[in-house]
C-alpha cells in the first residue's frame, strides 16, 4: 500500500503513524506525552467573518473627526449614558465589550486598532483568502498560513489542530490534520445496537484507500478515538465562567475544555458567522454581536484561569469598514480593522501600532482608516512566541520583529 | 470481477443522474438505459409537467401564497403561520429533490439560488425567499440569463437582502439635514458574485457607479404588501460610468436595467457563469477549454442557459469521470442522493435539515452573498465526514424524522436479497454503481452479520450509503 507522502501525516516526530492502519491507542498517549514536552502554549485564532467594523468596536472617542464621520451611529463618550468602556484617555471598548476589560486593566489584554494591508481588497471573500493564505494579491497559494504553522510543530496528532467551524477554514488549507468539528460533546458513531460492526466495517473500507476520502475517513477515526479517551472533555467551565448562547459561546467554551483536556492541541481556529457585515443599520447588530462576543472571550479567560498563561487569543476580520456612515446607518467594506489580542504572554494594556487619525488627508483613498501594521507582523510575532516558529510563515514576504503584542 | 457492457451502460446512466440530477433510484439507472439516455438528457433540458410530484406538493397549501400573503404573515402577532410557510418551503425542496422527475431542474434551482443567494433567516427574507426561489429563480433556471438576473434584482427578498432597499441618492432636507446616501452593498456584489466575477477588472469607482444606478429601487413596505417599488425621488439622476459603460445623466428606473443589460452580455460574465455551472456539473476544477467553450456559446446565445448546459454536457470533459468518480459531494448532494439511494419516502424536511445543519449546509441559511461553495473538495473535513456516516446509517434504520425508509424493499428493487449480506452488497454495487463499488467496500458489506439489529438490509443499505464511493459522485 502506498501513503501519499505529501500529507506527511506519518514523516513527523519520532516515525510513528498516528493516524491510518497501524494506528494504535498506546501510541496516541505516547505522542501526547510528547507534545506536552514539546510545548503547551496554544495560539487561538478567532475570526470574525464579514468585516467587523473595528471603529466600533474600539472607539477613538478622542479623535476630532471620529463624531463627525459617524454621527448617529457613533459610540457615546465614556461616562455618558451606553457610552463606551474607557481604556485611555483616546480610545474606548464597545459598551457591549465591557466584559473585557478586566483583561484591559490586568495588562493581559492589548488592542491594534489599525491592523491591515491594501493588497487585501474590500472583496469578502478575497480578502479573506488573502488573509488566511498569507499572500495579499495572489491567489495560486496553495496552502493556508495556519496549515505551514502547523507543518512546522513537532507531532501529527489529529488533535494538534482544532477548528471549531462548519468547513475547514482556509487558514488551514494543506496536508495537515485538523480536528474539524461544531460539537465535540456528540463526535462519534450513533449506531446505538451494532457499533461495534459498524466501526469495524467502515474502518475496512476507508482505511486502505489512498485518495481523499481515505484521508478524511482515518481523520474522523481517529479524532473519535482521540476525544473518546478524554472523558475532560464534557466538564462543565470552571471558575463560574458564564457562555453566551450564541454558536461564539459553544466554540469558545469547547476550545477551553480541549485546552484543559491536554490532548496535544497547539491551534485552535474559532469561526464566527454573525451580523458584522453591517451595511445597514449597524447600529442594532454590533450590539447583539459585540455582546456575545465579549462574554464569550470573558468567559474564556475566566474558564481556562491560571492555563491562560499559556494561551494567546488573537481576534480579527478580513477587513474594516469606511470611516464615515453611508446612508442606511452602516458602513461599507472599508481597509484597516481592529485586532485584539489577550493572553498569557501578552503585553497587554496597550494600544499597539500608531493611531494614523481620521483627518480626510489621513483617510485611506479618502475613504478607509489607514494600516500601519501589516497583519502579517502581528500574526508572525504570535506564532513565534507560542508555536516557535522562527522563519516566515508568508510567502514572499519577511516579517520585522513585530509590533510588540507578546513578551 | 469483470464489467459488463450493460454495467458500462448502467455507469454511463449513473454518472447523468449524478450529475444532471441528485443521483439514483434503485432501479433508475436501468430504466433510464432501457428508455435511451440520450432522451433522458433531452427531457431534463425540457422539462415537461410531473403530475406525481404535484401531488406530493398539493398538501402543502401554504407553497402558493403570494408574497404579500406572507408578508402579510411576517407582520401578525402569531409569527406561527409564516413558521408554517418556512417549514413546507424547505419540506417541498427535499420533496422536489428526492421525488422530481426533472431532476436537472431541481439541481439548477438549488445551483441558481446559491448564485443569487439570499439568507432566510434575516427578517424580511424570511416571509421573501419563498416567493423569490418560486417566482424569481425556478421559471428561468434553463431559459435567458438576463432574464434571470432581472427578476433577481427586482425581487424584494434580494433587495433587501443586500441592502438596496437602503440605497437611495443623499437629499437635504432643510435645516441642513441630510438624509439617504449609497450603499455600495448591491452593486459591489451584482459584478463581483453574479455577473463578470471578481477578477474582471472593476474598480471601486465602479462599485459606487454601479450603487448609484439603482438608487430608488425599494421595496414599498415591509409589513404588508412587500412589493418592489421604484421611486424617482430617490434616484441618483447624475451621469455615471460603469466598467466601460457611459449613463448621460437625466436616467431613472432604466440605468440599473442598463447596466443589468450590460453586465449580463458581458465576456466576463460568460466565463464567469459557466466556469461555475461546469464546476456543479463537471469538476471542481473545471476544464479551461471546456469553460472557454461553454463561455462562447453563452454570448453566442444571448445568455441561453439551456443551450450552455448542452455544451457543458456535449464535452468530452463532461465524461471523464464517469468510470472512476472523484468529485466529492457536497453535503446538500450527499444528503439527497442518500434519500434517493434509499428509495426513501419524504413527508417533512425535519431529519433532513438537521443533518444539513450537522454536515454545515442549511438549505436557503447561508448568511455571506457568496452563497455556498460548488467545490466538493472544500467541504471534506471529519465533522462532517462523521454527520454524513451517521445520517446513512440512521437513513437505513428509518431514524430520520420526516422519512421513511424500507430498507428491505429498496435492497430488492436493486435486485437483491434483503437477507444474504453478499447478494444485496453485489445488488447495491450494480445498481446504484454500475459495479462501482471496491473490492474492500463490497467485501466489508459482504462481512454484515446474518442477524442482529438493525436487519440485515438496513445494515447494508446504511454502510452503502455511507461508503466512501458514496461520498463521490
Amino acid at each position: 500500500m502506498r501513503w501519499d507522502l505529501s500529507r506527511r501525516v506519518f514523516l513527523k516526530g519520532a516515525g510513528l503513524a498516528a493516524v491510518g492502519v497501524g494506528f494504535h491507542p498506546s501510541s496516541l498517549l505516547v505522542r501526547t506525552a510528547q507534545a506536552a514536552e514539546a510545548g503547551t502554549q496554544v495560539l487561538v485564532q478567532v475570526f470574525l467573518r464579514g468585516g467587523a467594523d473595528g471603529l466600533n468596536q474600539v472607539v477613538p472617542y478622542g479623535d476630532p473627526d471620529y463624531y463627525d464621520l459617524r454621527r448617529e451611529i457613533a459610540q457615546a463618550r465614556p461616562g455618558q449614558s451606553g457610552g463606551v468602556s474607557n481604556l485611555d484617555g483616546y480610545f474606548g471598548l464597545h459598551s457591549e465589550l465591557a466584559p473585557l476589560l478586566p483583561l484591559w486593566q490586568d495588562g493581559r489584554l492589548a488592542i491594534l486598532p489599525a491592523v491591515g494591508n491594501y493588497g487585501l481588497t474590500r472583496s469578502h471573500f478575497d480578502a479573506q483568502d488573502f488573509m488566511e493564505t498569507g499572500t495579499p494579491g495572489i491567489k495560486t497559494t496553495a496552502d493556508g498560513w495556519l496549515d505551514r504553522s502547523i507543518a512546522r510543530i513537532a507531532g501529527s496528532e489529529v488533535t494538534q489542530a482544532v477548528a471549531f467551524a462548519s468547513v475547514l477554514p482556509r487558514s488551514f488549507l494543506g496536508g495537515e490534520p485538523v480536528l474539524v468539528a461544531q460539537n465535540l460533546a456528540t463526535f462519534d458513531l450513533r449506531a446505538r445496537t451494532w457499533r461495534t460492526e459498524a466501526e469495524t466495517l467502515l474502518r475496512a473500507m476507508y482505511d486502505p484507500r489512498t485518495d481523499a476520502q481515505g484521508q478524511v475517513g482515518r481523520e474522523t477515526f481517529a479524532a473519535i478515538q482521540a476525544l473518546a479517551r478524554s472523558p475532560g472533555l464534557m466538564a462543565a467551565p470552571a471558575n463560574g465562567a458564564v457562555y453566551p448562547t450564541a454558536t461564539v459561546g459553544s466554540s469558545l467554551r469547547q476550545a477551553a475544555s480541549v485546552i484543559k483536556a491536554g490532548l496535544g492541541t497547539r491551534c485552535i481556529f474559532v469561526n464566527v458567522t454573525g451580523g458584522f457585515d453591517t451595511h445597514a443599520n449597524q447600529l442594532a447588530a454590533n450590539t447583539n454581536d459585540y455582546r456575545s462576543l465579549g462574554q464569550a472571550l470573558a468567559a474564556f479567560a475566566t474558564d481556562l484561569g491560571r492555563q491562560l498563561d499559556d494561551v494567546v487569543v488573537m481576534v480579527n476580520t478580513e477587513f474594516g469598514r469606511t470611516s464615515a456612515v453611508n446612508g442606511s446607518g452602516g458602513t461599507d467594506h472599508g481597509s484597516a480593522h481592529c485586532m485584539l489580542a489577550f493572553g498569557g504572554r501578552v503585553r497587554g494594556g496597550r494600544i499597539v501600532g500608531r493611531w494614523p487619525g481620521l483627518s480626510r488627508a489621513d483617510l485611506h483613498e479618502g475613504r478607509d482608516l489607514a494600516f500601519t501594521v501589516d497583519y502579517r507582523d502581528a500574526f508572525q510575532e504570535i506564532a513565534r512566541v507560542q508555536l516557535g516558529i522562527a522563519d516566515s510563515l508568508f510567502p514572499g514576504y519577511t516579517p520585522g520583529a513585530g509590533p510588540g503584542i507578546v513578551a | 470481477m469483470s464489467v459488463s457492457p450493460q454495467d458500462i451502460g448502467i455507469r454511463a446512466a449513473v454518472h447523468l443522474l449524478n450529475r444532471l440530477g441528485f443521483g439514483p433510484r434503485p432501479g433508475e439507472a436501468r430504466a433510464i438505459l432501457s428508455g435511451g439516455l440520450d432522451r433522458w438528457v433531452r427531457e431534463q433540458l425540457d422539462p415537461g409537467a410531473d403530475p406525481e410530484l404535484e401531488t406530493r406538493l398539493s398538501r402543502l397549501s401554504t407553497l402558493a401564497y403570494p408574497l404579500s400573503q406572507t408578508v402579510a404573515l411576517y407582520g401578525a402577532e402569531d409569527q406561527r403561520g409564516l413558521g408554517q410557510v418556512i417549514d413546507e418551503f424547505n419540506t417541498a425542496k427535499v420533496i422536489r429533490a428526492v421525488h422530481g422527475r426533472n431532476q436537472l431542474q431541481e439541481v439548477l434551482v438549488d445551483f441558481w439560488f446559491n448564485h443569487f443567494n439570499v439568507y432566510i433567516a434575516d427578517g424580511f427574507a424570511r416571509p421573501a425567499t419563498p416567493s423569490y426561489e418560486r417566482d424569481a429563480i425556478r421559471p428561468h433556471v434553463l431559459g435567458r440569463f438576463r432574464d434571470l438576473l432581472g427578476a433577481t434584482a427586482r425581487h424584494p427578498a434580494m433587495v433587501y437582502y443586500l441592502d438596496n432597499y437602503l440605497n437611495t441618492v443623499a437629499r437635504s432636507v432643510g435645516g441642513g439635514r441630510i438624509v439617504g446616501g449609497i450603499n455600495e452593498n448591491y452593486g459591489r456584489e451584482l459584478m463581483e458574485l453574479h455577473t463578470v466575477g471578481v477578477d474582471a477588472g472593476y474598480s471601486q469607482a465602479d462599485v459606487v457607479d454601479a450603487a448609484r444606478c439603482f438608487t430608488g429601487w425599494g421595496i414599498d413596505n415591509l409589513r404588508s404588501s412587500g412589493s418592489f417599488v421604484y421611486r424617482p425621488v430617490a434616484h441618483d439622476t447624475g451621469a455615471k460610468s460603469v466598467f466601460g459603460l457611459t449613463l448621460p445623466a437625466g436616467g431613472g428606473q432604466e440605468d440599473g436595467e442598463r447596466l443589468l443589460d450590460y453586465l449580463s452580455r458581458h465576456p466576463a460574465a460568460a466565463r464567469f457563469v459557466s466556469r461555475k455551472l461546469a464546476q456543479r456539473l463537471v469538476a471542481d476544477d473545471p476544464a479551461g477549454s471546456m469553460v472557454d467553450r461553454a463561455a462562447q456559446t453563452f454570448l453566442a446565445t444571448d445568455g441561453d442557459i439551456s443551450e450552455v448546459v448542452k455544451t457543458i454536457v456535449g464535452s468530452p470533459e463532461f465524461w471523464t469521470e464517469a468510470f472512476a468518480p472523484v468529485k466529492p459531494k457536497v453535503p446538500a448532494e450527499f444528503v439527497f442522493s442518500a434519500l434517493r439511494a434509499a428509495d426513501a419516502e419524504v413527508t417533512t424536511a425535519r431529519g433532513v435539515s438537521a443533518a444539513l445543519q450537522a454536515m454545515g449546509q442549511p438549505a436557503y441559511a447561508c448568511v455571506p452573498p457568496t452563497g455556498y461553495s460548488n467545490r466538493g473538495d472544500d467541504w471534506t473535513n471529519p465533522s462532517s465526514h462523521l454527520a454524513r456516516m451517521n445520517f446513512a446509517l440512521d437513513l437505513a434504520a428509518g431514524a430520520v424524522a420526516g422519512v421513511a425508509v424500507d430498507a428491505r424493499a429498496a435492497v430488492r428493487k436493486a435486485g437483491g436479497s434483503a437477507e444474504d449480506a453478499k447478494i444485496a452488497a453485489a445488488a447495491l454495487s450494480a445498481d446504484l454503481f454500475g459495479r462501482g463499488l471496491s473490492s474492500e467496500t463490497t467485501g466489508a458489506l459482504s462481512r454484515v452479520a446474518p442477524a442482529g439489529s438493525p436487519s440485515v438490509a438496513a445494515r447494508v443499505l446504511g454502510l452503502t450509503l455511507a461508503s466512501p464511493e458514496m461520498q463521490a459522485r
